[in-house]
């Protein structure tokens, strides 16, 4: 029981991080069908900017201000830094490619991704950069409770993530610029000839996103404690998963397929074994293309004749 | 037995009915004109022929076989042709290659074959070259010559129609659906496209179903209307007969105001 | 009537000058131009000649190996490019396909399967091996019948991350696991053998001209234009007779026969094969060199991955050769995109005088500033010692901090440059370019395995932004 309990939180926790990193694909998606191979290095960059923040402020044994501080500065600087770099990087890579074969952004977006990671890894070396979340938040301060046993850091990890998508939501739902989001992704030329900035709301988007992204960042290396140039590849490869599986463009889905994929990893690598968990959870993604090819929660795709 | 026939076709979408209960008949060397408004569920009508949409009631059966539940492209092959409202050329290959893709029905050319160079592969290479070059040459000086080796988006709108028609033509169609051939055409053009109808039906006695606005073009072409409105039929019989039919000028114009300020009297 | 022939006004010029080919003016045109105008089974047997008389040319086993690796990613572009450049499918799981040909080699000719193994000639296996791929090809290729474009990319993507993982994790002792497959046959057939690397340059060749014949009759007749007429618009394919389903599968599966082929001659020359082999990068590798060939044209998928390995794998290995592209590609950049001639003199005397100055002022400020001496070796050093600022090395070697600055520099004032227009943009240029030739010395060179990527990176955005359609290949018209 003890281990269910375990393997659900571990999921949820990582579910959440793969959750908030597919909302950016999907978003991105959504707005400019735009498969962002690039959006896995956003995730890294906002890693390293939690893990030098954490430095700056003496390290994790030794900080000199207040816990909850240094956390507020590690998630505001990494959500905005990074999606700073992302409104940068559509700027210049995608936006003149707005109405290019779709190979183009692909490629480029790849070219981006190579940037990314080689930059850091010119900058900051390929070794595991390691700090103890312990030493900051002690293992002690969590929920341990009969067969619960669940540390700050997770717990702070799922109720982040869930006012970040509630907050997602309602932004998207319920005020103009999520309004003028829809709007652009169903028909970029009619929104533009209504008057919306198209520009700027894909600029917000992009915003938005990688924002998303560089937080799950610092999140994940609150958790699991290690940061390198190379985490955004297969992070971003299973968030990608995620998008898909719960259909790509789809906010909801995000969240669904994110959730999911992160309990199916939790559990084959606890109940299983870990070297089939990749496989297995390649294996969940075609199954669910080839029998629902939009996604679980996506919505098909109409052709006028 | 007609070449073509709609037998109480209907086709809906969830609630919306975009057919009701169609019935329609193509004979061979018979020039069919569909008119109706906007919405009135003619291409639709196209797309349930050509198996894009499966309808959701009755039959549609050419030269005595059941069309429904086909695959589009064996379809064509047993003889449907079609044309689009809003073209749909391949416009990156070339003007003649837009013609010879359309043969691909047509021919048997293994990858074996045409990798080892045997024989079917020249005699069907030279067979579908000179039909694409015979085909193109209906059209007279428009698609001629260096023409054939131009991209297809360098030609003109009315050019392009040209080669969709062409196009249509090369998969050797015994029945032609020619969706609005005369949009967006100057007068000139229009009754360029008339005439040509006139020839298709005379020199290929094929069967043709067209859809039109341009009276001018209804008028010039065609043995028989039928008019369409909400997916329904609501008049069927030569041109004159339908051009003057209350319902036709209904749909198309609306009531008569002072009929209806009668009515409510 | 219209019908009688061109009428005075526009009929007329049409018919006098319709014909008349228009180019675009500088290379772009003249690219174009010469692929128009060079037969094409001409300039095959040319590159061939190319071919056999640089292996006959005598150049050290380094040269060759890289050209070895040259025709090999030429020979998966091209296969590549049948799925990718004629059907218009995006298939990123062809890597799969390549390995799969590898590790098929490498079972049927070493003794991994059973204690004797198995050995069978390569002229039995390889065929084997190829069918299987197709085959496999097929597979691959079948959801395709239900997903179009982006969600057709996603599936084949995880195939090709889902053959790593396979032939990582799954049968140890049959697949070798993370440690491989050892002590493969060479290539023997008919009592000869192959296993001298010059040996397997002339096979890779051969292969290459012989899959490209080939494939040059399949492109020239139906099939070739069918594949063309579903990239267009698969929907109006199927209504013109042609067998959507069928004839994107039959992509698939040549393509993937002629990225098994290339596998088995990989594992021969190789003698051995791992699961990392296959994995997304070298895909991005040939990708890279399809897209910048010119996806679409075989010979520009040749060119491409000629282009690609010679840099990354070649020249880059190399501090020398390394500044010699680097300062090539600037310079080169330049020409082609300063469009008045003062104003590329002027920015390229302005950028000399400036480092020059800068470089005296910095010295007489702080002569450690400036110890260190250009990393690349060779006559490009010796021309821009005097010229570039270089710290010495701080004691420890990596990261170096300054180093580090400078890029991070120019890619700030790189982004800045792009918004602006005119004189201004000028103007910043020179800084930049100085700048980027500091960063350079300072750090860039020093690791090569890091700049390489980094380059390719940027070359793969830049080409994307310039000119989308890759050196050979022709600008298409796509209704968004």
């Amino acid at each position: 029981m003890h281990k269910f309990i375990q393997e659900l939180v571990n999921g949820l926790t990582t579910g959440s991080v793969y959750a908030l990193i597919a909302l950016g694909y999907s978003m991105v998606y959504g707005i400019l069908k735009l498969l962002n191979f690039a959006h896995g290095d956003l995730f890294m960059v906002g890693a390293f900017i939690g893990y030098f923040v954490i430095q700056w402020f003496g390290g994790p044994a030794a900080l000199s201000v207040p816990v909850p501080i240094v956390l507020l500065v590690m998630f505001v600087l990494a959500g905005g830094g990074v999606g700073a770099l992302g409104v940068v990087i559509e700027r210049f890579a995608y936006r003149p490619l707005r109405d290019a074969p779709r190979i183009a952004p692909l490629i480029t977006a790849l070219g981006v991704s190579f940037f990314l990671e080689n930059t850091a890894l010119l900058f900051f070396g390929a070794s595991y950069h390691i700090y103890n979340t312990s030493d900051f938040i002690p293992f002690s301060s969590g929920i341990h409770i009969g067969a619960l046993d669940i540390d700050m850091a997770r717990i702070m990890v799922i109720v982040l993530s869930v006012v970040l998508m509630i907050g997602l939501r309602l932004i998207v739902n319920r005020t103009q610029l999520g309004r003028q989001m829809r709007a652009v992704a169903t028909d970029r030329e009619a929104a533009e000839m209504l008057g919306i900035n198209v520009d700027y709301t894909i600029a917000a988007t992009f915003f938005l996103g990688s924002a998303l992204a560089g937080v799950s960042g610092v999140m994940w290396g609150l958790v699991f404690n290690s940061v390198w140039n190379y985490m955004g590849f297969l992070a971003g490869l299973k968030a990608f998963t995620a998008a898909v599986v719960g259909g790509i463009g789809s906010i909801s889905g995000a969240v669904l397929g994110g959730l999911l994929i992160g309990l199916a990893e939790s559990f084959i690598t606890g109940y299983v074994s870990s070297t089939y968990t990749n496989l297995i959870v390649f294996g969940i993604l075609i199954a669910v293309m080839l029998l629902r090819p939009s996604g679980l929660l996506g919505r098909v795709q109409l052709q006028k004749v | 037995m007609a070449l073509l026939e709609l037998d109480h076709v209907s086709l809906a979408f969830g609630g919306l009915k975009a057919l009701s209960e169609l019935e329609l008949t193509v004979d061979q060397g018979e020039v069919v004109s569909i008119i109706g408004p906007n919405g009135a569920g003619k291409s639709t009508v196209f797309n349930v022929i050509t198996g894009l949409y499966t309808p959701t009631g009755g039959d549609v059966r050419f030269e005595g076989r059941s069309l429904v539940g086909l695959r589009p492209d064996k379809i064509t092959r047993r003889g449907v042709a079609r044309t689009f409202q809003s073209l749909r050329l391949f416009l990156n290959m070339s003007v003649i290659e837009n013609v010879m893709a359309a043969t691909y029905g047509g021919t048997r050319a293994t990858p074996l074959e045409q990798i080892l160079l045997l024989p079917r592969r020249w005699s069907e290479g030279r067979r579908v070259r000179a039909e694409a070059e015979a085909l193109l040459s209906f059209f007279g000086e428009r698609l001629a010559g260096y023409r054939w080796e131009q991209p297809a988006y360098s030609l003109s709108y009315a050019n392009r129609r040209r080669l969709e028609i062409a196009r249509a033509l090369a998969t050797k169609p015994k029945l032609l659906l020619l969706d609005e051939p005369a949009a967006g055409m100057n007068p000139n053009e229009t009754h360029e496209v008339t005439e040509l109808i006139g020839r298709l039906r005379e020199e290929l006695g094929i069967g043709i179903l067209v859809i039109e606005h341009d009276m001018h073009v209804v008028a010039g072409c065609s043995d028989r209307v039928i008019a369409l409105d909400h997916g329904i039929e609501i008049a069927a019989g030569s041109f004159e007969e339908v051009a003057n039919h209350p319902a036709v000028v209904e749909a198309y114009l609306g009531r008569d105001p002072e009929a209806l300020a009668g009515d409510a009297a | 009537m219209s019908s009688q022939g061109p009428s005075i006004g526009v009929d007329e010029w049409v018919a006098r000058s319709g014909e008349r080919r228009g180019y675009s003016p500088g290379w772009d045109g003249l690219l174009e131009r010469i692929n128009d105008r060079v037969n094409w089974w001409l300039g095959l047997a040319l590159a061939a000649g190319i071919g056999f008389a640089f292996g006959q040319a005598g150049f050290s086993s380094f040269v060759m190996q890289v050209a070895f690796n040259a025709l090999l990613l030429a020979l998966l572009a091209v296969g590549l490019n049948i799925a990718v450049g004629w059907a218009g499918l995006l298939d990123l799981g062809y890597i799969g396909f390549f390995g799969f040909g590898a590790y098929g080699f490498a079972l049927l000719s070493s003794n991994q399967l059973s204690s004797s193994g198995v050995h069978l000639q390569a002229w039995e296996s390889v065929p084997l091996v190829m069918i299987g791929g197709a085959i496999l090809g097929l597979l691959v290729g079948l959801p395709s019948r239900r997903l179009i474009g982006d969600y057709l990319a996603i599936v084949t993507l995880f195939f090709g991350e889902a053959f790593v993982e396979f032939t990582n994790n799954v049968a140890p002792s049959k697949l070798g696991g993370p440690n491989g497959i050892f002590g493969l046959d060479p290539i023997r057939g008919f009592g000869s053998q192959i296993i001298s690397l010059k040996g397997y340059y002339y096979l890779m060749l051969v292969l290459l001209v012989v899959t490209m014949v080939v494939l040059r009759l399949l492109d020239t007749s139906r099939t070739g234009r069918a594949w063309r007429a579903v990239r267009e618009d698969p929907l109006a394919a199927s209504l013109m007779t042609v067998p959507v389903n069928r004839v994107k599968l039959m992509a698939f599966s040549f393509g993937a026969m002629v990225a098994a082929l290339a596998g088995a001659a990989f594992a021969a020359e190789q003698t051995n094969v791992f699961p990392t082999n296959f994995d997304t990068s070298y895909l991005i590798l040939i990708y890279a060199a399809l897209i910048l060939g010119g996806a679409g044209s075989m010979a520009g998928a040749v060119l491409g991955a000629v282009v690609i390995e010679a840099t990354y794998d070649g020249f880059l290995r190399s501090p020398h050769w390394a500044g010699v592209i680097f300062y090539g590609l600037i310079l080169l950049t330049l020409l082609v995109k300063l469009r008045p001639w003062r104003r590329l003199a002027g920015v390229l005397v302005g950028t000399v005088v400036f480092g020059f100055v800068v470089y005296a002022i910095v010295h007489a400020i702080s002569p450690s500033a400036t110890a260190g001496g250009p990393q690349s070796g060779g006559f490009v050093a010796d021309l821009v010692r005097n010229w570039v600022i270089v710290p010495a090395p701080k004691a420890g070697t990596i990261p170096a901090g300054p180093g580090n600055l400078e890029f991070a520099a120019v890619i700030c004032l790189l982004i800045a440059l792009v918004q602006l227009r005119g004189r201004w943009r000028s103007i910043l240029m020179i800084p930049t370019i100085y700048l980027a030739a500091c960063a350079w010395e300072s750090r860039l060179v020093g690791q090569p395995s890091i700049t390489r990527v980094i380059l390719t990176g940027a070359v793969l955005i830049v080409m994307m932004n310039s000119r989308p359609q890759g050196l050979l290949g022709v600008r298409r018209v796509e209704i968004v």
